[in-house]
C-alpha cells in the first residue's frame, strides 16, 4: 500500500457531515495511477476533464503514484 | 450606430458616421484602430493629444450572456504604450442603447475643475462636479444615483484618478449600482482625470437596442451559445467558487505570488483559497453571497459578495483571485477580512488592486512595512487618499515605488505590474506578460489551464500566442473571458451571431482574425511610440533568481519570443 495526499479543488471537494473536505490522505495499492485514485474517490466528473498535478508538476491520468506524493485534482479554470 | 466625439475644452459633442474601417471592429480592436488612426503615439498620455475611448464590443447591447463588456482604450500613462482595460457592469450596454458605437473623449479642459458628463438621447451636457470632487468612488456613485436615478450607467473615477495617479482606473456601476466593475489597468483613470471628468452618466431611458439584421438567426445562435455555456462543467466551478478558485491551483503549481514574488508557494494558501472563501460566505450568510452576476443576463455569475462576520454589512463585492493574491499572499497576508478591507479601500480610491498589490509588495521589501502586517498596508492606502508623498509614489505603481525605495526586484513588464501568476512557474503566462502590447496583464492570455508542463520552456511561445489571439478576439466582441467556454464549445455561433447582427460581413475563423488584427494594430502603435523587442522582456532578476518550490527561473528563449507574432 502507499499513501498520497490529495488536494481537491472547487466542486471536487468531498461533501461530508463535517463540512467540505479538500485535503485527504488516501491509501492505494502499489502501482496505482491517478485514474485509479479518481475512481477510488468516486468523483462525479469525467477524469479526462481534470487538470492534474503531482508534486507541483502537470501530470497525466496514467501517471503511477509514489508514497507521499501530493496530488492536486483541479477544475481547469483561470483567474480574472 | 454613430461615433460620439466629446471635446472637453469646448464642452461640445459631435456626432459622426462610423468610418468604414471601424465598422467591423468593436471593443478592444476598435480602441486600437482609433488610437492608431487619431492619437500621436509619442504624445503625453495626460495631455490634450491623447484620447479616452469607450467602445462596447461587437456583440454588446443584446443581453447575450456575459457579452456586454466595455473596453476603455487610451495611451497609457503607466506603460506609455497602448492600453485597453475592459469591464462588466452597465456602461457598454447603455452606450449601445443610445446608438453609440464608440464614445471618444478628446482635448484638455481649460481649467482645473472637474465635471460630470451626462449623455442621453438629446445629446451631451457638462455639469460641474461640485463637492463630488475628492469623494471616494462609493460615495460618488451613491450621490450620482440619488441625482440621476437608478437607471443610468455611470463610469467614474475616485481620488486616484483625480490625482492623475498612474495606477488609477475607471469604475463602472453594475446591475446592483455598485461601482466595482473596474477598467482598472494602465492608468485609464488618470487620463479621465486629466480630461477633467469625475464621472460619465449614461441615461439610455429613451434608447433602444441596436438593430439586428436577422433576428431569427440571432436568437437561434444565442440559444445554442447559451446551451453550450450552461452545459460546460467549468461554469459550475465559476458560479460556486468564482475566480478565487484559482488560488489553490496557482499554489499547487508553485506559481502563487508570495512576498513580492519571492516564492510560488504560500503557507497560508488554504486560508485565502476559493474553497475556504466559499465556506466562509455560506457560514456568514445574510448579505454574503457566493455567486452574483456583474452584468444583467449573465448565466455564469462568477462574482461574489464578501460580508462581515455577522453577515449584516457588505465589506466588498466582488473579491477576486487577482486581488486575493496580490494583496494577500504577495503581502504575506492570509486573512480574507483584511484582504477584503484592502480591496474596498483601493476600489474607493479608484486604484487598480493588482498594481497597488504589487507596489505594496515592493514597499514591504523596501522596509515600508512588514510582510503580513495588514493594518500597516491599510494605513499606506490612507496615505494615497491624503495625497502624501509616499501615497503618490504608491499610487503611481510598482516601478515608482521601487525607484523611491531603492528596490530592484520589481515585478513588471512595460512598467505594468504582473498579475497573480509567477512567470517562472507558469512560463506560458510569462511569455504573455513579456510580449503582450498591454504589458504584464492577467487578461491578455493566461495559460495555466492548459495541460502542459508549465515549467518547461519548450512550446510556451506557441501556447501564449494562441491564448493572446483568442482573448484579443473575445475582447473585441465584448465577451467576458469566461463566455469563451460557451463559444469554444459552439464556435460557429460567433460568426452566426455577428452576421445576424450586422448582415453577413464576417467569415470563418472570425474570432482569431479579430484577435490577430487587434494585436497587429496594438503592436504598430507601440512601435510608433518607440517600443522595441527589448521592451518584450521580463525583469532580468526573474531569469536569474530561482523561485521556490521548484527553483525555476524564466528561461524561454528571447529569440523565440521575438518572433511570436511574425505571421499575424
Amino acid at each position: 500500500m502507499l499513501t498520497v495526499t490529495v488536494f481537491l479543488g472547487t466542486i471536487l471537494q468531498k461533501k461530508t457531515p463535517q463540512g467540505n473536505q479538500r485535503r485527504l490522505e488516501v491509501s492505494l495499492d502499489e502501482g496505482a495511477s491517478i485514474v485509479d485514485l479518481i475512481y477510488h474517490l468516486d468523483l462525479e466528473v469525467e477524469p479526462d476533464y481534470l487538470l492534474l498535478a503531482v508534486n507541483g508538476r502537470i501530470a497525466e491520468l496514467d501517471q503511477v503514484l509514489a508514497e507521499d506524493d501530493k496530488v492536486h485534482l483541479m477544475m481547469p479554470i483561470s483567474g480574472g | 450606430m454613430k461615433v460620439w466625439r466629446i471635446n472637453v475644452r469646448k464642452q461640445a459633442l459631435q456626432i459622426e458616421n462610423v468610418p468604414e474601417t471601424w465598422q467591423g471592429l468593436g471593443g478592444r480592436g476598435l480602441t486600437a484602430r482609433i488610437l492608431l488612426d487619431e492619437v500621436n503615439p509619442e504624445c503625453d498620455p495626460l495631455g490634450s493629444e491623447n484620447k479616452l475611448i469607450f467602445a462596447p464590443g461587437l456583440l454588446v447591447g443584446h443581453r447575450l450572456s456575459s457579452c456586454d463588456r466595455i473596453s476603455v482604450g487610451t495611451k497609457s500613462p503607466l506603460t506609455k504604450g497602448i492600453k485597453e482595460a475592459n469591464a462588466g457592469g452597465r456602461t457598454g450596454f447603455h452606450l449601445t442603447q443610445l446608438g453609440i458605437k464608440v464614445l471618444i473623449i478628446e482635448g484638455s479642459p481649460t481649467d482645473e475643475g472637474f465635471w460630470v458628463l451626462v449623455i442621453n438621447k438629446q445629446g451631451a451636457a457638462f455639469k460641474p462636479a461640485g463637492d463630488l470632487v475628492g469623494k471616494g468612488a462609493y460615495e460618488t456613485a451613491s450621490r450620482l444615483i440619488e441625482g440621476y436615478g437608478e437607471d443610468p450607467a455611470i463610469a467614474l473615477i475616485g481620488p486616484g484618478g483625480e490625482m492623475r495617479l498612474t495606477a488609477a482606473g475607471i469604475l463602472n456601476i453594475d446591475k446592483d449600482l455598485v461601482p466595482s466593475r473596474i477598467s482598472a489597468r494602465g492608468g485609464v483613470g488618470a487620463v479621465m482625470g486629466a480630461k477633467g471628468l469625475k464621472a460619465i452618466v449614461i441615461d439610455a431611458s429613451e434608447g433602444e437596442a441596436p438593430p439586428i439584421v436577422d433576428l431569427k438567426t440571432f436568437r437561434e445562435a444565442q440559444k445554442e451559445f447559451n446551451k453550450a455555456l450552461l452545459e460546460h462543467p467549468q461554469i459550475t466551478a465559476y458560479a460556486e467558487y468564482g475566480t478565487a478558485g484559482m488560488a489553490m491551483i496557482s499554489n499547487g503549481f508553485g506559481g502563487l505570488p508570495t512576498r513580492n514574488f519571492s516564492s510560488g508557494e504560500f503557507e497560508g494558501a488554504d486560508e485565502i483559497s476559493g474553497e475556504f472563501l466559499r465556506d466562509l460566505l455560506v457560514e456568514r450568510g445574510g448579505k454574503a453571497k457566493t455567486t452574483h452576476a456583474c452584468m444583467t443576463g449573465c448565466t455564469i455569475r462568477c462574482s461574489n459578495i464578501f460580508a462581515s462576520q455577522d453577515g449584516k454589512e457588505v465589506i466588498v463585492s466582488p473579491l477576486e483571485y487577482e486581488t486575493i493574491a496580490l494583496m494577500g499572499s504577495n503581502l504575506g497576508i492570509s486573512d480574507l477580512d483584511v484582504i477584503a478591507k484592502l480591496n474596498w479601500q483601493v476600489n474607493d480610491l479608484g486604484i487598480d488592486s493588482i498594481e497597488i498589490g504589487a507596489a505594496l509588495g515592493v514597499a514591504a521589501e523596501g522596509g515600508a512595512f512588514e510582510f503580513g502586517d495588514g493594518q500597516s498596508a491599510l494605513a499606506l492606502l490612507e496615505e494615497i487618499r491624503t495625497g502624501s508623498e509616499l501615497g503618490k509614489v504608491l499610487g503611481n505603481g510598482a516601478v515608482a515605488t521601487g525607484k523611491h525605495l531603492g528596490v530592484d526586484r520589481v515585478p513588471v513588464v512595460k512598467g505594468q505590474a504582473m498579475s497573480a501568476y509567477d512567470p517562472r512557474a507558469i512560463k506560458g503566462t510569462g511569455v504573455t506578460y513579456a510580449t503582450s502590447p498591454q504589458g504584464a496583464d492577467h487578461t491578455s492570455g493566461l495559460t495555466i489551464r492548459s495541460k502542459v508542463d508549465h515549467l518547461d520552456p519548450e512550446g510556451q511561445v506557441e501556447l501564449s500566442r494562441n491564448s493572446q489571439i483568442n482573448v484579443a478576439g473575445y475582447d473585441t466582441l465584448g465577451a467576458c473571458a469566461f463566455a469563451s467556454f460557451g463559444f469554444a464549445a459552439a464556435p460557429e455561433t460567433i460568426t452566426a451571431l455577428l452576421n445576424a447582427r450586422y448582415g453577413g460581413e464576417f467569415g470563418e475563423d472570425t474570432l482569431r482574425n479579430l484577435g490577430k488584427e487587434t494585436i497587429k494594430l496594438e503592436r504598430e502603435f507601440n512601435k510608433r511610440a518607440g517600443f522595441t523587442k527589448e521592451d518584450d522582456r521580463l525583469p532580468a532578476w526573474m531569469k536569474e533568481e530561482p523561485l521556490p518550490p521548484h527553483n525555476a527561473v524564466f528561461d524561454v528563449l528571447e529569440d523565440e519570443m521575438d518572433h511570436i507574432f511574425d505571421d499575424l
